[in-house]
């Protein structure tokens, strides 16, 4: 499939047929799936998939139309549609393609032209054993919801009639296995993964399966704790939906629209000068890379908390000429079925100075949270609340596992109660934290 | 162009993208602002025929390629879907766009393993690549040969007289700048308005070996009016939708006027919410919104999957107690009107109405055919996929609470200090546990009997083996809605649920207020 003809063809077209500007996005993705349980395979997926979505502009008013059937006619009919839906809609000043042209595109090293050289039995192999693995782990393991392996090959492309005809290539391959401790009302799950652009970088199958099987047996036994307030560590691994939930609060958009909490704040310092947050799509070979952003833009490292002071919030070309700020290379797309949103491609909250081992220090009662159930983050009020599974502290070490907690609080006093952020981060896709410490959150369980 | 996903690891089970036999189930509403628009008029009805190359000689012979090496079963799954959607935003229609997606999914069994393989191409040689890369997950079994096809002609469950696929987006358009103008003179707190009507044309045609043929028009349609009020630094949002199997015939100007108000009042009496407290309380949960407890916390622990895996906390329950005997909980897809209804589910079994929990017993679990065939029981017409594009598994309809006796107001005056639950935005359930938690986006103190002062960050969380046995009392006033989604398996399906209002004993809250 030729994917530059097809986007430079229909882009040609939408002009054609009266568009003043217009935007195709296409994809062609090529997937493999295997999921093994207790030893046999129980699903075994391929597929080649495509698909095209169109974006374009008439007197400042938009049509947008997708389509998974690319043959000629059908594009035709999807072109007509599309500028007879822009005639419907209303024009608003800030409506059109970004305002940038070409730029050159950085070589970020994405696709691992050797994937497609590995045999399936490789793959299933692979799935098999990290689950067999994991269950070999210790007795208490008593069930499985399997092992897998997956990956992707997809080659996308963004064309406009701003002369913008971007192709890249990208590979995505995974496993990883989850299994299930102790028996009836007492079982546990656990699970762990290891996702990369190149085969040969995944993660020991070993590895993965003890992470899996520790997983599971260490929350054996959870229970909640009676309400109070106390020291919560956000464990790396289970901290990144928590910074998502605040990300959707520096929404561009909502903030010109006055809906979030964070409205104001611009400037201001929002959280501790321990934290600083960054997104960074722009590392070689890395899974949470990409060359250029949901509408063309070339990807660079952007600084949004900065030792605690907003710095900015996040835009698309057309929330940014609403508010009449300037564009920051993050529009994010959920796949060629929709248009372009403001959003963050490659979220990475910065490393701090403490050892991780100095979170826990001083800390008579507290909580370590592995896992959050929400984001947390009300974006309209700025209320936080958030149900969570961890461990309990006592004198600086982990004394039983807890489950069944919430936390309640609001998200700005939270930020700024972060008293230590660990040197622990592990980048391992597009949500990355380090460890942290709150000073004190309210934990909710039985009656006090 | 990049489609990150948030990778919540660890509790969670949503690490690989559909390789783990998991994933974390989650539920949510389509506030008006995430309607990404979309939208057509007649052009692409969904009364369009079958492809010239989706003959039965042709199904025939795709099905044989499936079974060439050795499959028990193999079945074909073709779908064309168009999909439209209007929206306004800041008093001005903003999108309009359509969407079309069309492919066969292909889907062969041996034992307990499926081999499975899409075409979104619909030329024949590319469908017979497709069969033959699912046939592949067979081998050494005796070839069968499909079954004659019987055509089935299923009761129909949904209440659609008009296509909105055959209504211009023009007169869409309407009912949309009409509910503005009642939200926006409702009260000048009221900063932002959103307002959205979506519909979804799924034609499809579901043929397997044993013979079954079958086709079916699946339509579902969707208004939501959406508000945020602002007064000093006090924020607060309000909504309101009607979403169900319905044709054009069901929404007019006086409901999204209707809708608009109710989603503005919503806002305004929100403006002034205190934070929540945290702790033990009682709760009574409105009728509606508190189904989406009932499919998560307790509807995804009796799906067929997890209990025959034996990895679900019901899995060994059937028969017995589970419940007060208060509680009896259907799965019915034959609801009509309902925006989980289905005349046949993606399996080509007909819909059907099943009863989980009976006076508190369990009674039944959620089928598909693979599982009911390996757990040797029926299927419950709940065989349930996104799309062409990925394989069925058992999925919830319509999940409700039947309705019980008590008068709403007398559950209410039963509480001395408490919480009333009257919406649920979201929520999400470890099967494994039975482990959820809520977050309740419209929520008020009890005290003495009396609903009084609103509050915000309401969290639910529990167990649903807990709240089974909680459950006091159930009144007789239920309420089925749609316009909710659920993920499984990194799949996201259209699913109703209601519930009478109802009073449980005991739920950990999550709040600020120690």
């Amino acid at each position: 499939m030729d994917i530059k003809k097809i986007g430079e063809e229909v882009v040609k077209k939408a002009v054609q047929y009266g568009a003043e500007e217009a935007e195709a996005v296409i994809e062609n993705v090529k997937e493999f799936n295997v999921s093994v349980r207790k030893g046999e395979i129980e699903t075994l997926q391929k597929s080649v998939s495509k698909g095209l979505g169109l974006r374009l502009f008439i007197n400042k008013q938009l049509g947008f139309s997708y389509t998974s059937d690319l043959s000629p006619e059908s594009l035709d009919e999807t072109v007509k549609k599309t500028v007879e839906l822009a005639g419907i809609t209303e024009a608003k000043p800030w409506h059109g393609l970004p305002d940038f042209g070409p730029q050159p595109l950085a070589e970020l090293d994405l696709y691992d032209a050797e994937l497609a050289e590995i045999p399936d039995e490789k793959k299933i192999a692979i799935a098999r054993d990290v689950e067999r693995i994991a269950m070999a782990q210790d007795k208490r393991i008593t069930n499985s919801e399997g092992g897998s392996f997956s990956n992707t090959e997809r080659e996308a492309g963004l064309f406009n009639s701003k002369g913008i005809a971007y192709v890249f290539k990208e590979s995505r391959c995974s496993f990883g296995a989850y299994v299930i401790a102790g028996e009836g009302d007492a079982m546990q799950g656990g699970g762990w993964s290891s996702t990369k652009r190149f085969f040969k970088e995944l993660a020991a199958v070993e590895e993965v399966a003890k992470t899996a099987a520790q997983k599971a047996i260490e929350k054996l036994g959870a229970r909640p704790v009676e309400t109070k307030k106390v020291p919560v560590i956000f464990d790396r691994y289970a901290a990144p939906s928590f910074w998502m939930g605040l990300l959707f609060a520096l929404d561009g958009d909502a903030v010109f629209r006055k809906t979030t909490f964070m409205t104001e704040m611009l400037e201001k310092s929002i959280a501790s000068p321990f934290v600083t947050i960054t997104d960074n799509p722009t590392m070689p070979r890395f899974v949470g890379s990409v060359p250029f952003d949901g509408e063309g833009n070339v990807t660079r490292k952007n600084t949004i908390v900065d030792k605690g002071i907003l710095k900015m919030f996040l835009y698309d070309s057309q929330t940014a000429r609403k508010a009449g700020v300037k564009v920051n290379t993050m529009a994010r797309r959920y796949g060629y079925q929709s248009g372009p949103s403001a959003g963050f491609l490659c979220l990475i909250a910065e490393n701090g100075k403490d050892d991780p081992a100095s979170l826990f220090k001083d800390v008579k009662e507290g909580l370590l949270v592995t896992g959050m159930r929400g984001l947390g983050t009300d974006v309209t009020t700025g209320a936080f609340s958030v149900g969570c599974s961890g461990f309990w502290i006592v004198d600086g070490a982990k004394a039983f596992p807890v489950d069944g907690v919430t936390l309640g609080g609001t998200t700005l006093d939270i930020l700024k109660a972060i008293d230590k952020v660990a040197n622990d981060l592990d980048l391992r896709g597009s949500l990355n934290s380090p460890s942290f410490r709150v000073a004190e959150i309210t934990v909710g369980g039985k009656k006090a | 162009m990049h489609f990150p996903k948030p990778d919540q690891s660890m509790d969670r089970r949503s690490f690989l993208k559909k390789g783990m036999h998991t994933g974390a189930l989650i539920v949510s509403f389509p506030i008006w602002k995430h309607f990404a628009g979309k939208d057509t008029d007649s052009l692409l009805a969904a009364e369009a025929g079958l492809p010239a190359g989706l003959d039965k000689e042709s199904l025939r012979k795709l099905l044989e390629v499936c079974l060439s090496r050795g499959g028990e079963f193999a079945e074909l799954y073709y779908e064309r879907t168009v999909e439209n959607s209007i929206s306004l935003d800041e008093d001005k229609i903003s999108t309009a766009t359509r969407g079309l997606d069309m492919g066969v999914g292909f889907r062969v069994l041996q034992g307990e393993k499926t081999g499975f393989a899409f075409s979104d191409d619909l030329d024949f040689t590319r469908l017979k690549e497709a069969a033959e890369t699912a046939a592949l997950i067979a081998s050494g079994g005796v070839k069968e040969k499909p079954e004659k096809f019987t055509a089935l002609s299923p009761p129909s469950y949904y209440l659609v007289k008009v296509s909105p696929d055959t209504i211009t987006p023009k007169a869409k358009a309407e009912l949309l700048i009409k509910a503005n103008a009642v939200a926006r003179a409702f009260d000048k707190r009221i900063t932002q308005v959103g307002v959205s009507f979506y519909d979804i044309n799924k034609k499809i045609l579901i043929a397997n070996s044993e013979g079954l043929y079958v086709e079916d028009s699946q339509t579902l349609t969707s208004l939501g009016a959406g508000c945020a009020a602002l007064e000093g630094q006090q924020r607060s949002r309000g909504y309101e939708s009607k979403s169900g199997s319905y044709g054009y015939e069901h929404f007019d100007i006086k409901l999204a006027e209707g809708m608009a108000r109710t989603a503005a009042e919503m806002a305004i009496r929100n403006l002034p919410a205190e934070d929540a407290p945290a702790g033990e309380f009682p709760i009574v949960i409105a009728k509606g919104y508190g189904g989406i407890f009932f499919h998560e916390a307790i509807g995804h622990s009796l799906e067929g999957d997890g209990i025959r895996k034996k990895t679900s906390c019901f899995w060994d329950k059937l028969g017995q107690p589970i419940a007060t005997s208060v509680v009896t909980l259907a799965d019915d897809g034959t609801y009509r009107g309902a925006w989980g209804a289905v005349n046949v589910d993606d399996e080509g079994c007909v819909g059907q109405n099943t009863v989980l929990i009976d006076k508190g017993i369990c009674a039944a679990f959620i089928q598909d055919k693979l599982n009911a065939r390996l757990m040797k029981m029926k299927p419950t017409g709940n065989g349930r996929r996104e799309s062409y594009k990925f394989p069925p598994y058992p999925r919830m309809t319509n999940t409700y609470l039947l309705p019980g006796e008590a008068e709403p107001e007398d559950i209410i005056k039963s509480v001395d200090k408490g919480l009333y639950i009257a919406k649920i935005g979201g929520g999400n359930v470890q099967p494994t546990t039975g482990r959820f938690v809520f977050s309740v986006t419209e929520g008020y103190m009890i005290e003495s009997g009396k609903v009084t002062k609103p509050l915000k960050g309401i969290m639910l969380m529990g167990s649903g083996q807990d709240v089974l046995k909680n459950i006091s009392i159930v009144g007789n006033d239920l309420l089925v809605i749609g316009g909710g989604s659920c993920g499984k398996e990194g799949q996201s399906k259209p699913v109703g649920f209601g519930n009478p209002t109802l009073k449980v004993d005991k739920i950990t809250v999550g709040g600020k207020k120690a």
